[in-house]
């Protein structure tokens, strides 16, 4: 009986528990390893470090290196901005448009050092800014936020030493589809929230 | 009686006692909340993007005629008609979701349906642009559908990411079916798939006017 009682708490508790939602806290989660999963788990970063990622991943090892260096420096001045500038409404939008241009460049395969750079700069800056977490501690912010910047910058790396793997024709062609996806994804979303923002004021 | 078989019968007592109550506890306590959705009834999430291209069939066969023909025509349309198809519907989706009018839609979402289908039915093999051009053509009166028919709410790109994805899943569809193209008779099945698409495409245009 009482291990009916443990099963039925138990499946209770597994179907109760619910996804992280964009940019809400992870319950029970904090810290740095908090910050890496915020890092990851949002959307809209995810999407901004695959596009770049996959950007990078195409340039030789001299220029995806740079442009990993790039966005590490820019992580760091974002971060440093997000611990003492709270509120940064646009920077999400930034980073979809960053990502969004990105994926067309991987799309047409067209990718040059000169505008990958400052995207990688661009998409930093931004992925740090609107990564400031909803927690009322000082000190939890600044573990979480040195946590998104280590998970930001790995995840990117992974992704962009990954993708540098790819070269036969159909990793191109799917590198190529994937980054029309990106490109449509931050779109659209970027139009609905233009909408939604400007619908409810 | 045995002492097996009587604690057996005296375990499903208690088992059928629990076991109605614990459902019905189980099923109160994990009712969820109701999710963002918009005045339509439609879900803003990616289960509502991902079914939103879905369950219109005269979007759904237009793109499966997109990786169809891509398919039929071979490298490199295969991927450049999917590629193209996404992002100007995307576009187009944007001026749709910014309330711009496009006149005659559904009529164009039609004919793109009777075009495409139409051209692999007849198996035509025009040049790559002018393919890449006739695909955007189309896809800019399916986004704009899309686009005009979105719910303005919360959780944009996870609606976002279910709507392209499920459109590159049905570009996917076509291009396997289209691969049956590489054998004399699985030739004759893609072109017929065409065909289909096409005379639903008539259907649709009838409907529309």
């Amino acid at each position: 009986m009482k291990k009916l009682l443990y099963a039925a708490v138990l499946v209770c508790s597994l179907v109760l528990a619910t996804p992280a939602l964009a940019h809400s806290p992870i319950m029970g989660i904090g810290g740095v390893f908090g910050g890496v999963l915020h890092a990851l788990l949002i959307p809209e970063h995810g999407m901004g470090l695959l596009a770049l990622g996959l950007a990078l991943g195409r340039q030789q090892t001299i220029v995806r290196s740079s442009g990993i260096l790039i966005f590490m420096a820019a992580v760091k001045v974002g971060l440093v901005v997000t611990a003492v500038i709270p509120e940064q409404a646009l920077a999400a939008d930034v980073l979809l448009a960053a990502a969004g241009i990105l994926g067309l460049l991987v799309a047409a395969a067209w990718l040059p050092a000169l505008l990958c750079w400052p995207l990688a700069a661009i998409a930093g800056v931004a992925f740090a800014l609107d990564s400031r977490p909803e927690v009322a501690s000082t000190e939890e912010t600044l573990r979480m936020l040195i946590g998104t910047g280590l998970g930001g910058i790995i995840a990117l790396a992974v992704v962009s030493e990954g993708s540098a793997f790819l070269q036969g024709n159909v990793s191109r062609i799917v590198l190529r589809v994937f980054g029309s996806w990106i490109a449509a994804i931050a779109i659209m979303d970027l139009s609905l929230r233009i909408v939604t923002r400007l619908a409810t004021g | 009686m045995a002492p097996g078989v009587a604690s057996f019968a005296s375990r499903r007592k208690i088992s059928r006692s629990l076991l109605h109550p614990l459902p019905l506890a189980a099923m109160l306590i994990t009712s969820s909340d109701a999710l963002a959705h918009s005045e339509n009834g439609a879900a803003i999430d990616f289960a509502g993007g991902f079914t939103h291209p879905i369950f219109g069939p005269d979007h759904v066969i237009a793109m499966v005629a997109v990786g169809l023909w891509g398919a039929f025509l071979g490298v490199p349309a295969i991927w450049v008609l999917p590629v193209v198809f996404p992002l100007v519907m995307a576009v187009a989706g944007a001026v749709g979701v910014a309330g711009v009018p496009l006149p005659g839609v559904e009529i164009g979402i039609a004919l793109s349906a009777i075009a495409l289908g139409g051209m692999v039915a007849f198996a035509a093999k025009p040049p790559l642009w002018v393919a890449a051009i006739l695909v955007g053509a189309f896809a800019v009166f399916h986004g704009h559908a899309h686009g005009a028919e979105l719910p303005v709410g919360a959780d944009a790109i996870a609606y976002s990411m279910g709507f392209v994805v499920a459109t590159g899943m049905l570009h996917a569809s076509g291009i396997a079916f289209g691969g049956l193209s590489h054998w004399p008779s699985g030739r004759v099945a893609v072109r017929a798939a065409g065909a289909v698409i096409s005379l639903i495409g008539v259907a649709y245009l009838v409907r529309s006017i």
